[in-house]
C-alpha cells in the first residue's frame, strides 16, 4: 500500500537541499522507478519526497573540458543510452543502460537513481565501476566528489551522507574509448533483472587495461581487481584463470532468480565468454 | 454447405474498439458514489481464527462498511462448497480472506483494513501435497464430510482428499506381468498463475428496493449469479450480473471469485456501489492458481512396442479449497491416458488439499500437466526400446475404432491425432542446422482434451433484426480475445447470407437481458454458441420464408436465400429481407409477420455419467480435440539456457472457422506453454507458506522477445458430427503439449531428462553436469 507522503519539487540544487532539511524523513526523487514500487510494497513511504527532475542543470549530459563526461542526476537511462557523446566515447555505459528494465522504464529511470538505490543488480553500476566514474554530491556541508568504488556499502546502502544529493556522475577522460562485453543472464530474453551479469571492459589503446565488474553476485556491484590484473598480464589466454578468480571472489546468495552455486558458476562462464568476445572483436578490427 | 464466411480470414469484429481503447473493462466503469474495498488476508498458512475485531476499522475515517465471517458464514463453490465468503473458524492459506472494509477512497480502505484485529492460533501447515495423503497428515478441512457437492465429486471425509476418480479398464495387473518391458517414472508440475493482464475486479450494489447488481470481470455472468444466489440465499430474479470487456481470464475468472466479498460489503450498505479491485501481488497469492501435480506412471510394453499396461497415479495439489479444482481432478481422470489407446488401465486422479494458494481452472484444465508426464513417458519408453518416438506414438495412438480409457469407442468424426503426428514429423524432415557452440534437438508431443463441463452445459443466443436490416446477435459467451464475437458473426452471416458489416454481435452479457450461457470455459464457445447461432438463424430464415411464401405466392420449399433476398427458385419473384425484417406490408396496407427474431440453444447430446467404480462410459464427453506439436531448440551447454527456434503445431479442429484467429490461438497457446515450460513457478516458502515471487519482477512470463524464431500452425479438418459446420474446440489445446515437447527436444539435444517443470537454465545445466560426471 502506498502511504501518504508530501510531494515537493525543487527548482535548484539549493532548494532541493533546503526542502530535504525541512522534514525529518525526506528522500530525493528522480525517476522513482525503485522508490515508488518499494514504498507501495513495504507500506512505508518517506514523509517527504523532494523531486529533483525540474532542476535545470541536473538534466544535462555534457562534455567536460578535460575530455570527460558529466551526466546529470535527472537524465533518464534512455537519454544516456542514446546520447551521441555516450555512444561514441563511452559505449560500455550505453550497453548497460540498454540492458536495464524495459523501454518505458528506461524513459523514466535515471542512472543516478540506479546507483543511489545501490542494488547488487544495478545494471549501470557495472559500466560506472569499469569506467572509474566519480559521483558528485551536494550536501549540507558542501560539494563532495565520491569515487564510484567507494559508493556502494551494502544492499541499498551507499556512503552518501544524510541529505546529500547526487547532482552528477562524471566519467573520466581516461576511460573514453573503452570497449566492453556485457554477459547478462536472465530468466527470459528481455525485461528482466540479471540473475548474474559480468562486464569485461578494455580501456583504450595505450593502456589496454582490463576491468571486470560483476552484478547480482555480492551485496554490492563489485570489481574483481585480481582477475583484471591477470587479464592485463595474459590477455585472453588468462580467461579461464580469471574466471576462477572471479568465481572465488564473488559472494552470491540463493534467491528466486537462481541459486548461489549456479550464480558462481555463471560468473565464470560469462567472464570467459566476454573475454573471448572482446578478443575476437579486437581481432576482427585487425588490432 | 459451400461456405462463404466461415473459413475466411475476416478481421476481428471488435478489433477497432480494442486498439482504440474504446473497449470498456470493469475497472474503467466509474460507478456513482462508488466505495472501494480492501480485503484483510491471513498471514498464516493455517491457523484457527480466535477473534476478529472490526471495531477500530469501522470507526476509521471514510469507512462505510465492514464485514467478516461472523456476518457471512455462508458456503460457496461451484462443484464442492468448501469455502466461505470469509474465513470463519480457520484460515487455510496465506491470503485467505478474513474480513473486508469498504471506504470512500482506496487509501482509506487500505488504512482501515490494517486496523482490523484478528487473533490467530497458528496450526501446523500442510505445504507438500505428498504429505497430504499420508496417515496422520494435518487435516485442512476437518468438516469435509459435511460440505454440499455435486453427485459426481467424491471427497473422502476424514482425509485431505477432495476428489478421487478411479479408472479401471481391462486387467492392468495381469497385463503388466506379461509385459516385455516396464518403465516407471514420477513427474512434477508446480503451481503457476494465470497472470491475466486485467486482475480480478468485482463491484456490487444492493439498491434500496433490495435488488443486487454485480459488475464483474468474469468468465460467466450466469454462473456467478447462480452461485451468488446459492451463497446468499437470494432469488435469481433479484440478482443481476453483468460482465464488461474482460482483459484475460485463462480459467482464473471461471466460476466465482471476488463477487461474494463485494456482495457481502454491498449488503452492509444498501444504495452504494462497492468495488473490490485487487492488486497484482494479491492476484499472485490470493486469487486462484493452477494446481500442482505429482504424476507417477508405469508403462508395460510388449515385444512389438505396443503398450499393454498403463498405470497413472495423479496427485493434485488443489491448495486450500477445491471448489473448482475438483473438476480438474475429474477431467484428468477420464482423460488420464492422453492421446493413446491403452488396453489395460489403472488410473487414479486424486485431489488433495494443502495450505497453499487455491487451485482452479487454468487453460487446459489439467491436460498440460498430465501431458507433461504422459508425453515424456512415451518418449522415454520409445528410447528405452530403441524405437523411433514418432513410430511408437503412431503405433499406440487413439483413432477411429480405438477405445479410450473410459471404454468409449471413437468414431470417424473423432479427430485424427495420427494425421497431426504425421504433419509435424513431415515438417521435421528438414535437417536441423548446426549452430556453433549450441546443442540442437527436436521433440514432439501429442495433446488431447475434451470439454470438462456438466452434461447439460448450455449456450443460448438471441438473434433479432433492426429496422434497417442490421442483425443483432446476442451471445453470453465472453470474448476475452479468443474471437467469439467474430466467429459468431461469421456463422450468422453464413446462415443468413448477410454481409458481415450488417451484423453486430452483442456480448457484454447481462443476466437481466442476455440469453443464458453456462460458462466461457472448456474451449466450448465456438462449438456451442456456433451451433446455437446456426439454429437461431434457421428459425429467422423460416420466418422470412413464411412471409415470402405469401408475398411471392410460392411454396416454402421453392424458396432460397440469396444476396439479402428471398428468391423463388421456381418462378421470377424475389423479396428483399429488408422489406420483411419488421414484418411485410402489402400495397393495400395489410401486414403479415412482425419483427424477425429467434432464440436457440445448444446442449450436448447423449452424454452419460461415468461408472462410479471404473469410470467406464460410452460417451462421457461431447468431443475430443487432438493435436501434436514439434519443437526445435538450441541448448547452451555453458549456461543451460534453452532457445526455442521453431515450433510446428497441428490440430484436428474439424473446421477452421477463421484462419487468422486460429493462428492467433495457436501462437498464443504455444507462448503460454513455453512460459510454463521454461520459467513459470509459484515459489511457496516451505516454512511460512508465503508466495515468494508474488510480483511481475519475480514471476516471469514470456514477452514478445521470447517468441520462437519460427511458428507454424497446420490444421486437419475431420468434421465434428455435432459441430457447427464441423468445428470443434481449440482454445486450450494449443498450450497442452508445449512443455512436454520442449522436454523431449531437450533430451534429443543433449540426452538429459528433467521430470519437474519448468526447464530453468539452472536445472538444465545441473542435469548436463550430472550426465558428464557419469560418462
Amino acid at each position: 500500500m502506498l502511504r501518504r507522503f508530501e510531494y515537493t519539487q525543487a527548482r535548484s540544487v539549493e532548494e532541493a537541499l533546503a526542502l530535504w532539511q525541512g522534514s525529518p524523513d525526506s528522500r530525493y526523487l528522480a525517476g522513482g522507478t525503485d522508490l515508488i514500487p518499494r514504498a507501495r510494497a513495504t507500506g512505508r513511504a518517506p514523509a517527504r519526497l523532494v523531486d529533483v527532475k525540474a532542476v535545470p542543470e541536473l538534466d544535462q549530459v555534457r562534455a567536460l573540458p578535460d575530455g570527460g563526461l558529466s551526466i546529470g542526476a535527472a537524465a533518464s537511462v534512455a537519454r544516456v543510452a542514446t546520447a551521441p557523446e555516450v555512444r561514441q566515447r563511452f559505449p560500455v555505459l550505453a550497453t548497460c543502460c540498454q540492458a536495464l528494465g524495459s523501454y518505458p522504464l528506461r524513459q523514466r529511470a535515471t542512472v543516478a537513481g540506479n546507483i543511489c538505490n545501490a542494488s547488487p543488480c544495478a545494471d549501470t553500476a557495472a559500466a560506472l565501476l569499469d569506467l572509474d566514474a566519480v559521483v558528485v554530491a551536494s550536501g549540507p556541508r558542501g560539494v563532495r566528489r565520491v569515487s564510484i568504488h567507494e559508493l556502494f556499502v551494502g544492499p541499498g546502502q551507499t556512503s552518501l551522507e544524510r541529505g546529500e544529493l547526487v547532482t552528477a556522475i562524471e566519467l573520466p577522460a581516461a576511460s573514453a574509448g573503452a570497449r566492453g562485453q556485457l554477459g547478462r543472464l536472465t530468466r527470459r530474453q528481455g525485461v528482466d533483472i540479471a540473475t548474474v551479469a559480468v562486464l569485461v571492459t578494455v580501456l583504450p589503446a595505450g593502456s589496454l587495461r582490463h576491468r571486470v565488474a560483476l552484478l547480482s553476485v555480492s551485496p554490492t556491484p563489485m570489481r574483481v581487481a585480481e582477475a583484471e590484473n591477470l587479464l592485463d598480464q595474459k590477455g585472453p589466454d588468462g580467461a579461464a584463470e580469471a574466471a576462477a578468480i572471479a568465481r572465488a571472489a564473488c559472494r552470491p546468495i540463493d534467491d528466486v532468480r537462481g541459486s548461489a552455486s549456479y550464480r558462481r558458476d555463471m560468473v565464470g562462464v560469462l567472464l570467459e565468454r566476454a573475454v573471448h568476445a572482446l578478443a575476437a572483436e579486437r581481432g576482427g578490427r585487425g588490432a | 454447405m459451400n461456405a462463404r464466411w466461415v473459413g475466411q480470414d475476416v478481421p476481428r469484429v471488435d478489433g477497432l474498439e480494442k486498439v482504440t481503447g474504446a473497449a470498456r473493462y470493469t475497472a474503467d466503469v466509474k460507478l456513482p458514489r462508488m466505495l472501494h474495498a480492501k480485503v484483510v488476508r491471513s498471514p498464516h498458512p493455517h491457523a484457527r481464527v480466535r477473534a476478529v475485531d472490526l471495531g477500530k476499522a469501522a470507526r476509521a475515517p471514510g469507512v462505510r462498511a465492514v464485514a467478516s465471517g461472523q456476518d457471512f458464514p455462508f458456503h460457496v463453490g461451484i462443484y464442492l462448497k468448501d469455502q466461505t465468503v470469509f474465513a470463519t473458524d480457520r484460515v487455510r492459506f496465506v491470503g485467505d480472506a478474513v474480513a473486508a472494509v469498504a471506504a470512500e477512497t482506496p487509501e482509506a480502505a487500505e488504512e482501515a483494513a490494517a486496523l482490523v484485529e484478528v487473533e490467530y492460533e497458528p496450526l501446523p501447515a500442510l505445504l507438500d501435497v505428498r504429505q497430504g495423503i499420508l496417515p496422520g497428515a494435518v487435516l485442512v478441512h476437518p468438516q469435509l464430510g459435511s460440505y454440499q457437492k455435486v453427485p459426481w465429486i467424491t471427497p473422502e471425509a476424514g482425509t485431505n482428499i477432495c476428489n478421487h476418480l478411479k479408472v479401471r479398464k481391462g486387467d492392468y495387473e495381469a497385463a503388466l506381468r506379461g509385459a516385455a518391458h516396464v518403465s516407471e517414472n514420477t513427474f512434477v508440475v508446480p503451481q503457476v498463475q494465470h497472470v491475466p493482464m486485467e486482475v480480478h475486479v468485482s463491484a456490487a450494489r444492493v439498491d434500496l428496493a433490495g435488488k443486487l447488481e454485480v459488475l464483474t470481470s468474469a468468465q460467466s455472468p450466469f454462473t456467478v449469479r447462480h452461485l451468488l444466489c446459492a451463497c446468499f440465499n437470494l432469488s435469481h430474479g433479484d440478482v443481476r450480473v453483468s460482465v464488461p470487456q474482460v482483459g484475460g481470464g485463462f480459467g482464473g475468472k471461471a466460476g466465482i471469485n471476488l463477487e461474494p466479498i463485494a456482495t457481502a460489503l454491498a449488503l452492509k450498505i444498501p444504495g452504494r456501489w462497492v468495488r473490490l479491485l485487487i492488486d497484482r501481488a494479491e492476484e499472485f497469492y490470493a486469487a486462484v492458481v493452477r494446481q500442482g501435480l505429482v504424476a507417477t506412471l508405469v508403462t508395460g510394453v510388449d515385444r512389438q512396442g505396443k503398450v499393454v499396461a498403463q498405470k497413472m497415479h495423479y496427485l493434485w495439489d488443489c491448495g486450500a479449497y477445491g471448489g473448482y479444482g475438483v473438476n480438474v481432478v475429474r477431467a484428468a481422470g477420464y482423460t488420464c491416458g492422453g492421446a493413446y489407446e491403452f488396453p489395460n488401465v489403472c488410473g487414479d486422479s486424486i485431489g488433495v488439499y494443502t495450505n497453499r494458494p487455491v487451485g482452479s481452472a487454468y487453460r487446459g484444465f489439467g491436460m498440460q500437466e498430465i501431458h507433461w508426464a504422459l508425453e515424456q513417458q512415451m518418449d522415454m519408453v520409445a528410447h528405452e526400446l530403441g524405437q523411433d518416438p514418432v513410430e511408437f506414438r503412431l503405433r499406440n495412438c487413439l483413432g477411429p475404432g480405438k477405445r479410450t480409457v473410459t471404454g468409449q469407442v471413437l468414431d470417424e468424426h473423432a479427430g485424427r491425432v495420427d494425421k497431426c503426428i504425421h504433419k509435424v514429423a513431415e515438417a521435421f524432415r528438414r535437417p536441423l542446422e548446426e549452430k556453433p557452440g549450441l546443442l540442437r534437438g527436436r521433440g514432439l508431443a501429442c495433446a488431447v482434451k475434451a470439454p470438462a463441463m456438466p452434461n447439460d452445459a448450455a449456450s443460448s443466443v438471441l438473434l433479432k433484426f433492426c429496422e434497417d436490416g442490421v442483425l443483432e446477435v446476442l451471445v453470453s459467451g465472453i470474448d476475452y480475445g479468443q474471437g467469439l464475437r467474430t466467429v459468431a458473426a461469421q456463422f450468422a452471416a453464413e446462415a443468413l447470407g448477410l454481409p458481415l458489416h450488417q451484423i453486430r454481435v452483442r456480448n457484454l452479457p447481462d443476466t437481466d437481458l442476455s440469453p443464458y450461457d453456462w460458462q466461457t470455459v472448456a474451449s466450448r464457445q465456438t462449438w456451442a454458441t456456433g451451433n446455437a447461432v446456426l439454429k437461431a438463424a434457421e428459425k429467422c430464415k423460416a420466418q422470412f420464408f413464411e412471409m415470402a411464401s405469401q408475398v411471392l405466392h410460392a411454396p416454402v420449399e421453392r424458396l432460397a436465400l440469396e444476396g439479402g433476398q428471398v428468391v423463388d427458385r421456381g418462378g421470377q419473384g424475389s423479396v428483399p429481407l429488408t422489406r420483411m425484417v419488421m414484418g411485410y406490408q402489402f400495397p393495400d396496407g395489410h401486414t403479415i409477420g412482425g419483427p424477425v427474431a429467434a432464440a436457440a440453444h445448444h446442449v450436448p447430446e447423449g452424454l452419460l455419467f461415468l461408472d462410479p467404480d471404473t469410470s467406464q462410459s460410452a460417451k462421457p464427453v461431447a468431443k475430443w480435440t487432438f493435436g501434436a506439436q514439434g519443437l526445435e531448440i538450441s541448448v547452451d551447454p555453458g549456461t543451460g539456457q534453452i532457445q526455442v527456434d521453431r515450433v510446428v503445431a497441428c490440430y484436428d479442429v474439424g473446421k477452421v472457422v477463421n484462419p487468422g484467429l486460429i493462428r492467433g490461438q495457436t501462437f498464443g497457446g504455444v507462448v503460454q506453454g513455453l512460459g510454463t515450460g521454461l520459467m513459470e513457478e509459484l515459489k511457496v516458502d516451505a516454512l511460512t507458506g508465503r508466495v515468494r515471487n508474488a510480483s511481475l519482477v519475480d514471476y516471469k512470463i514470456p514477452t514478445s522477445e521470447d517468441l520462437p524464431g519460427e511458428l507454424e500452425a497446420h490444421f486437419v479438418e475431420t468434421p465434428q458430427a455435432d459441430g457447427p459446420l464441423g468445428a470443434r474446440g481449440i482454445g486450450e489445446h494449443t498450450m497442452i503439449p508445449t512443455p512436454a515437447a520442449l522436454a523431449n527436444a531437450l533430451f534429443d539435444a543433449c540426452g538429459v531428462r528433467i521430470l519437474d517443470m519448468p526447464l530453468t537454465a539452472e536445472k538444465v545445466l545441473r542435469a548436463l553436469q550430472a550426465k558428464r560426471a557419469k560418462e
